[in-house]
């Protein structure tokens, strides 16, 4: 299980990342980040939205009202071009993190 | 099922935004929960369980309700170009002007040049020489200002050089003016007064304040950034 100072410091690749992929709204965001980490990530209503949040301010997330078939209202995230841009150069930075924690515990692959 | 909506309104109570966004946020968490409660219950979840498991979704409402708000409103309060440029910008200027006050005070006796045998009327350059040395400390504090704050080169550049920015100014608007209603002084001499005054208060300040906050720009766009691990 991975402690909750990185799982912070990953939050917002992981929401990029998931994001790139399609708009969705945060329930589906948290339960795809869920699935696609096999639950090493998950994200709680308490800790998704002020994320989300702080991310639409800077401009990386973009989020809209929609209505379902159903009639439910949801609102929809999706990537902005800033979003889109922040992205590579988060990825690298968390390559390069895990790359030089590699190499300081002399880990190396099985 | 719960009314989720009159749950978070009064969990969120409170919740110091404008009255349009503080429903939209209630509504949004709500939803949220209603997907958590319909997805549990699609699990087999009686509705009682159902409904304490997704209420587990949230431990501390007043944490949520402050980190909500500090998300939404901080930017407000401070806007972008406030924290990139003008904050950066208006203290390298403060502590420039601070500087050069100080050492107008309590000395070192500036550089005048020329210093002898110059006619009367000749234009010179009063050079305040550990004022210039220390410009490029003043124009570092500025790039690492206004970049920490994720300003974009303009304003890093911006910030560097805003010391100078009154100074050039001034010149712009009194070198026309003296051009045009001194009678006393020739041209060529105020115009030599012109290049001499802007290469000492500008172009030398200019060049002194790049010479530190270029580097430090360089520096700090190259190097990747911690803030995914430090914020939060």
């Amino acid at each position: 299980m991975i402690g909750t100072g990185i799982k912070r410091g990953t939050a917002e690749l992981a929401v990029l990342s998931v994001l790139k992929d399609g708009p969705l709204h945060g329930y589906e965001l948290a339960r795809r980040i869920e699935q696609q980490t096999r639950g090493a990530l998950r994200f709680t209503l308490a800790s998704l939205y002020p994320l989300l949040y702080r991310m639409e301010k800077r401009g990386w997330v973009r989020g809209a009202w929609q209505t379902s078939g159903s009639g439910r209202r949801r609102r929809c995230y999706r990537l902005t071009s800033v979003g889109k841009e922040k992205l590579s150069p988060i990825r690298e930075e968390w390559a390069e993190l895990f790359r030089a924690l590699r190499r300081l515990t002399k880990v190396s692959h099985a | 099922m719960p009314d989720w909506q009159e749950l978070v309104r009064r969990q969120l109570a409170g919740l110091a935004l404008e009255p349009r966004e503080r429903n939209e946020v209630i509504e949004e968490l709500a939803a949220h929960l209603d997907d958590a409660f319909e997805d549990l219950r699609g699990r087999g979840f009686t509705e009682e369980d159902a409904a304490e498991r997704a209420l587990c979704e949230v431990k501390d409402w007043h944490d949520l309700r402050c980190r909500i708000q500090t998300a939404r409103r901080k930017e407000n309060i401070m806007s972008n170009r406030v924290r990139q440029l003008w904050l950066p910008a208006l203290l390298t200027l403060s502590i420039s002007m601070g500087l050069l006050a100080l050492i107008q005070l309590s000395g070192p006796w500036p550089l005048v040049v020329p210093s002898s045998g110059i006619p009367r009327m000749t234009p010179v350059a009063t050079i305040y020489i550990p004022w210039l040395f220390s410009l490029p400390f003043v124009g570092a504090l500025g790039a690492l200002l206004s970049h920490r704050a994720g300003g974009s080169w303009r304003a890093v550049f911006s910030s560097i050089v805003f010391p100078v920015v009154p100074y050039l100014g001034l010149f712009l608007v009194l070198f026309p003016f003296a051009l045009t209603f001194d009678r006393h002084a020739g041209r060529d001499i105020i115009l030599s007064a012109f290049l001499i005054g802007l290469a000492n208060w500008v172009l030398l300040p200019g060049a002194a304040l790049l010479v530190g906050g270029l580097p430090v720009q360089f520096h700090l766009s190259r190097r990747p950034s911690s803030r995914c691990v430090a914020t939060h």
